[in-house]
This record gives structure tokens, C-alpha cells and sequence, in this order.
């Protein structure tokens, strides 16, 4: 396809997230200092604004770990899912921030070189008075800069997405170290455990979401794939699927995803070859199946992409008998043309 | 964690950042053109952005200079595996 990279694919609703998510952040922002200083006369400007930072880079890392299971359970959070990486990359830049100061406050000081001094500061792991939770702070850290780095699309085309996803599963153990290092950080202060609470419930929401949403599709899958005569699967009924989208199901190990468009179907692999986006949350435009996430088309019956463009995916044998959709398991080659399956064989065809 | 130690730990993640940036500034304004055509015509702004990314994992976008590839690997999935 004609893509090139820019830093942003920019358009309306990135302007207006990114605004909003600036707003929020700032908001946030300066109604904890103004609390904290309002509150503690002996706070200070640097503290209150390390916590700040820190507090709302978990505040939006809760956030993002929700967002996923939150769009798998309501198609009206698919958005935040599509703007995922923007909370991201801000999430890093307020942990960074928090971090910076918090070093330059306490670890600065000295002749030692900051870092050195924070590795080396009194150490017992068997106290969690003592605990060296920076420790945790840092281990996240590094593993936030790691995925915010790689977070444009040119990495996941670079490491390939199976590597790239793995490496972005890792904002569960850095969940996981910087839930620790809030929690031991602030029972090391004096003054009631309210943060540690609050961490613990959004920790079990986050958790819950996740097992909810696993659990749900888990079912999802193996209602759409039960398996009919000749080893045929019956995937739906062709009226549930609406005009020009799709339904997916879970065949021969990966997803597909079957079309309706004018009266007839048609079934390919839901990955797109670009970067494996899901091509049944797309719709077909000017008769190309077209992918939600950056736009690459492949034509229905024959899973090509339109000349002069040369993406090819696999597509499947499908058939509508009585009005039920049935897929061939074995996936065609990538490329393949098959003859769409009618919905009302000897029936005018709808147009979309 | 011993103060030898610690500084070790330091100047040894110091120093592989360095090379990284190093080599992510040529990559990300030349080399890059080389492994993936769709970087070729990428925007001034994005070889700004990946520049951080080179520079934590130059090791690997070294190997695939060295190596002569023109394009980022081919995915397999379950289905084109299959076949
Ligand atoms: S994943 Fe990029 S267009 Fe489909």
C-alpha cells in the first residue's frame, strides 16, 4: 500500500483526544499540588509535585490496563482503545518526570552520581520499612521507556507483532513493580494508608475487567465455531451479519472474518497482513474489505489487495445453505479467489 | 548493591546507550531507508520519534544493516502457516 510514516496519522478526533488528555493531565496536575499544599503546611512544591507526577502516571497506567477489556465488553470505549499508545506515551512522561525530580530532590545532593546513589541507598529487602522500593520505580521505569519507544507503528512492521505485542505485555510486571513501589513508598510515610487503598482497589478492578472480558469472549468463540457436517463450520446466520461488516470466529487457530456485501459472502483470515489488524471490526469500502487501523484494503472474494498493490491474505470456502454461513477450516493460499457464497441463490442482489 | 557495583552497573548501561545514539541518529536519517521502503519516505518528524527505540535496540537493527535487508520480516500467522 502507498503508506509512508509520519510521527502521528493526525486527524480530528486525535486532536480533540490529545486536547482533552493534555487538559486532564494538567488538571489533575494542579489540583493535587493545591490540595497537597493546602492541606500539609509542610509540604513542599518538589514533593507535591513528584507525587503528583507519580500518582498520575499510575492514574493513567489503571487506565490503560482497563481500556482493553473495557472495549472488548462495549464497543463504545473502541476509541480510547484506538488512541491507547497517545495515554501511553503521556504516561511515560509523567513517570519520567516523576522520577527526574524525585532524583534530583533526593539523590542529587551528594558528591555520588545520582543513579549510583540510588542503587546503592540502605538496603533491606526483608523489612518493608526499608525496602528499597526506588528499586521498583526504576525496574518500571525502564520497562515504560521500552514500550513507549517502540510504540510507533514502525516498530511492530520492524520486531514483527507476535515480538512487539510480547514486549508490550510487559506493562503488566511494571503494573505489577510500580503497584509495589507505590504501595511500599507510601507505607515507608507516615500518615493513614488511604494511596495503598486506593491502589488495591484499582489493581482488583483492573484484574476483574481483565478475567471478565477473557471469560466472556472464551464463550464467544466456541458458540460461533460449532462444527457442522463435513467438518464445515457453521459460523451465523448471514442475517446477522449487517450490510458491508463482518463476523469473526475462531478457525484452524487464528480468527476469520466473513463478509456481507450485496447480497453475498465471503471469508478471509481476519489478520491484516500490514500489521495484523483485525480486519472484522473493518467494513467494506468501494468493494474492498478495509482495515480499521490504518486503512489497508483487500478485495472480498480473492483476498488481494487492489492493483497495483500486492498484500495478499488467506481466504476460506464458504457457503449459505438455508440461510446459515458454513466455512471450509482450511484456509486457502493467500491470494486465492473464491466464488462468493449467495445469500438468495436465484434472488435480486442487494446493493450497500 | 556494592557502590562498585552500582557505578559498574552505571557506566555499563551509559555506554551501550551511547553507541545507541550513535548509530539511531545515522539510522533513523539514513539506514533506515535501506530496511523498510515505508520508512523511506517517512517524515522528518517521525525519524525524530524513533530515534529513542534505536537507541535502546541498535544490537538488532545493526545485525539487519549488516545483513542487507530490504524489508521488515513477513509475519506468519496460524493460517498462512497452515499451508
Ligand atoms: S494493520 Fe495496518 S492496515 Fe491493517
Amino acid at each position: 500500500m502507498s503508506a509512508f510514516y509520519r510521527a502521528v496519522n493526525w486527524n480530528r478526533q486525535k486532536y480533540i483526544f490529545d486536547g482533552l488528555l493534555a487538559a486532564t493531565v494538567l488538571g489533575y496536575l494542579g489540583l493535587f499540588i493545591s490540595l497537597s499544599l493546602g492541606q500539609d503546611s509542610n509540604a513542599t512544591l518538589e514533593t507535591a509535585l513528584i507525587r503528583g507526577l507519580g500518582s498520575g502516571a499510575l492514574v493513567l497506567l489503571t487506565v490503560i490496563l482497563a481500556v482493553g477489556p473495557l472495549a472488548r465488553l462495549d464497543r463504545r470505549f473502541v476509541p480510547l482503545l484506538y488512541n491507547r499508545r497517545h495515554l501511553g506515551v503521556a504516561m511515560f512522561l509523567l513517570a519520567l518526570g516523576h522520577a527526574s525530580f524525585a532524583v534530583i530532590q533526593f539523590h542529587a545532593l551528594g558528591d555520588v552520581n545520582p543513579v549510583v546513589s540510588l542503587l546503592t541507598g540502605g538496603a533491606d529487602f526483608h523489612d518493608p520499612a526499608t525496602f528499597p522500593f526506588e528499586w521498583l520505580g526504576l525496574a518500571g521505569l525502564v520497562i515504560l521507556a521500552l514500550m513507549a519507544a517502540t510504540s510507533h507503528d514502525f516498530w511492530l512492521a520492524t520486531l514483527t507483532a507476535p515480538v512487539w505485542k510480547g514486549l508490550h505485555m510487559l506493562v503488566y510486571p511494571a503494573y505489577v513493580v510500580l503497584v509495589g513501589h507505590v504501595a511500599l513508598g507510601s507505607l515507608q510515610q507516615p500518615g493513614p494508608p488511604l494511596p495503598t487503598l486506593l491502589l488495591i482497589a484499582s489493581a482488583a478492578l483492573v484484574l476483574g475487567l481483565q478475567l471478565f472480558a477473557g471469560w466472556r469472549e472464551r464463550g464467544l468463540d466456541r458458540q460461533q465455531a460449532s462444527v457442522a457436517a463435513e467438518g464445515w463450520i457453521a459460523v451465523c446466520d448471514a442475517s446477522e451479519i449487517r450490510e458491508g461488516r463482518a463476523r469473526m470466529a475462531l478457525v484452524s487457530g487464528e480468527r476469520i472474518a466473513v463478509f456481507r456485501y450485496e447480497g453475498r459472502i465471503s471469508c478471509v483470515s481476519n489478520v491484516c497482513q500490514h500489521q495484523n489488524g483485525p480486519l472484522g471490526e473493518g467494513k467494506i469500502v468501494d468493494g474492498c474489505i478495509t482495515c480499521p487501523w490504518h486503512g489497508y484494503q483487500y478485495l472480498p472474494d480473492s483476498g488481494q489487495s487492489p492493483p497495483p498493490f500486492t498484500e495478499k491474505i488467506p481466504t476460506f470456502n464458504v457457503r449459505v445453505i438455508e440461510g446459515r454461513v458454513y466455512v471450509d477450516p482450511r484456509p486457502n493460499l493467500p491470494g486465492t479467489r473464491v466464488e462468493p457464497a449467495l445469500i438468495n441463490p436465484g434472488g435480486p442482489r442487494r446493493s450497500a | 548493591m556494592t557502590p562498585l557495583f552500582a557505578s559498574w552497573f552505571v557506566w555499563l548501561t551509559g555506554g551501550y546507550l551511547l553507541l545507541g545514539l550513535g548509530f539511531a541518529i545515522p539510522f533513523a536519517f539514513r539506514l533506515v531507508n535501506r530496511l523498510d521502503p515505508v520508512a523511506a519516505h517517512g517524515t522528518r518528524p517521525f525519524r525524530l520519534l524513533i530515534i529513542p527505540g534505536a537507541t535502546l535496540l541498535w544490537p538488532l537493527l545493526l545485525r539487519r544493516v549488516l545483513r542487507r535487508d530490504t524489508m521488515p520480516p513477513t509475519e506468519r500467522t496460524a493460517h498462512r502457516n497452515i499451508q
